[in-house]
């Protein structure tokens, strides 16, 4: 009598295509070329505001790029770190890593967002745009944390022991042995969280970074055309995390190049 | 066949987990070249005593000392002693992210600091002699156990050890295998390698062993040569052992 726990698990990215779903009709194609005939059909035939709305836009599509990209390389090195600490045998170091996890995942990310820049505002002046992407880092780095020690206690202790056995130490082990395979394991909820990161990103709009979505309300402010505006905007958010969860499916299919028959 | 310098020393070794003693009081001197097969049930000890020699299980209580170095000691580097004792696993325990040739030449290059080019020609050299030259390329997901077990038994060889140690070796692979893998660790005991092997291949242990052991709850119960152990084991407990398994 086996009873087996059923998990039901929804990621807070965007769906990652699995390959069974890679056909004509796939939910991702669906989405993927909808959005690009609505975003042309609009821009072509209603040039205004839609034309306008477009052209307003990059300067903060590049912004969303560059704080999404500088807080998931920062989250990434944090959530390496805290991973690390999390399976330490140094208990100092274990209680930080856990404690900054359970402290992190208890704090909404926008009230996170408020403390950590008005916080760091106190002692020294940063550009907003570096508060913001400390903040957003802080906040991913502990769900990386755990992607961390997730992804590296799913190696077989036989792989320890193997590298130990030829004289890799503690360290080497790690990163000549471990990480290279844990890899593997981590990088699709690593691609979900990129891709969640990218969405939270425009909370950041709150803390007067110019990102896409503070763009698109300044430009609704000013023409009254919030509809509109925000329409964009979504196909805009949509695209964009559309083709980051193709990357990622790519990324996957790279790496499993070991595993084939 | 083997000379007489001991090469390892174990003297009065236990080692527990919680309150079982796996391995209890233990004292062995082996001599280098010497071939060493420790038999006995599962459960034994055998294998937990094995993995002492090189540190991988820490004993509680006893010495060790191998190649003149106390592995307990703290001023001792247990690495250094590690890439002296090469270790073969039940379970290969390859890397599976590196080809059959980058198992072999990774931890020279890493740790001896031999450029890549005579890492590899070596790392080569050793997978034609346990017959997979050709196989240099593939991943260790494509290839058989027993292809799996000798790509192992090379990888510790490229660290040119001066003992080797075999964990049941054979045990994970099918029937048909066996014979390849043993006939590897023949081939390394007439070249006069230490090696210490524990094993439930009896054909192995007579025709290759130097000295058998027979261990059973954690202790020694008896050692000898091969024809004395066969043929005329004094233990009540080495001949049940051995009416149950031959």
């Amino acid at each position: 009598m086996s009873q087996e726990k059923t998990i039901i698990e929804v990621g807070d990215g965007a769906a990652i295509p699995s390959k069974k779903d890679r056909g004509l009709f796939s939910a991702w194609r669906i989405s993927f070329f909808g959005a690009i005939i609505i975003l042309i059909y609009l821009v072509v035939f209603k040039p205004n505001p839609y034309l306008r709305i477009v052209k307003f836009l990059p300067d903060g599509i590049i912004v969303t790029f560059q704080v999404t990209f500088f807080s998931i390389g920062l989250a990434l090195m944090i959530g390496l770190i805290t991973g690390l600490g999390r399976i330490s045998r140094n208990k100092i170091a274990n209680a930080i890593a856990s404690t900054y996890i359970e402290v992190i995942r208890g704090i909404p990310l926008l009230v996170q967002l408020f403390y950590i820049y008005y916080a760091l505002g106190r002692f020294v002046r940063v550009p907003d745009m570096v508060a913001a992407v400390i903040a957003m880092s802080v906040c991913y780095g502990a769900y990386m944390g755990e992607v961390f020690r997730a992804g590296i206690e799913s190696i077989d202790k036989g792989q320890t022991e193997a590298a130990r056995s030829l004289g890799f130490n503690r360290t080497q082990t790690m990163f000549y042995v471990i990480l290279p395979q844990a890899w593997r394991t981590i990088l699709p909820p690593v691609g979900n969280e990129f891709i969640a990161l990218l969405k939270d990103t425009s909370l950041v709009s709150i803390l007067a970074v110019a990102d896409l979505l503070r763009r698109g309300r300044e430009f609704a402010a000013e023409s009254f055309a919030y509809f509109e505006t925000y329409t964009i905007i979504a196909l805009i958010y949509l695209l964009i995390t559309l083709l980051l969860s193709k990357f990622v499916s790519i990324m996957e299919d790279r790496l499993n190049y070991y595993g084939k028959q | 066949m083997a000379n007489n310098e001991p090469i390892i020393r174990i003297e009065n070794v236990t080692k527990r987990f919680g309150h079982l003693k796996a391995v209890d009081d233990v004292s062995l001197t082996i001599r280098t070249g010497e071939k060493v097969v420790i038999i006995g049930p599962s459960g034994s000890g055998k294998s937990t005593l094995l993995r002492t020699i090189n540190r991988l299980e820490e004993i509680t209580s006893g010495r060790i000392v191998v190649d003149g170095m106390d592995i307990m000691d703290r001023t001792t580097d247990i690495n250094k002693v590690r890439m002296e004792v090469g270790m073969v696993f039940q379970n290969f325990n390859l890397f599976p992210h590196k080809t059959a040739l980058q198992n072999l030449s990774m931890a020279p290059i890493k740790l001896k600091k031999i450029s890549r080019e005579e890492a590899e020609s070596n790392a080569l050299r050793l997978l034609k002699k346990v017959n997979i030259g050709e196989k240099a390329g593939a991943y260790p997901a494509q290839l058989s156990g027993g292809q799996q077990q000798r790509v192992a038994i090379a990888r510790a060889l490229a660290m040119n050890p001066k003992i080797m140690l075999f964990d049941e070796p054979t045990s994970a692979l099918d029937p048909e295998m066996i014979g390849e893998v043993l006939d590897v660790m023949k081939n390394l005991a007439l070249e006069g390698m230490t090696m210490v092997v524990v094993t439930h291949e009896m054909g192995f242990a007579r025709e290759v062993a130097d000295r058998v052991i027979f261990m059973d709850h954690g202790a020694v119960v008896e050692q000898g040569t091969p024809e004395h152990f066969f043929k005329n084991p004094t233990h009540e407990r080495t001949k049940l052992f051995l009416s149950q398994i031959l």
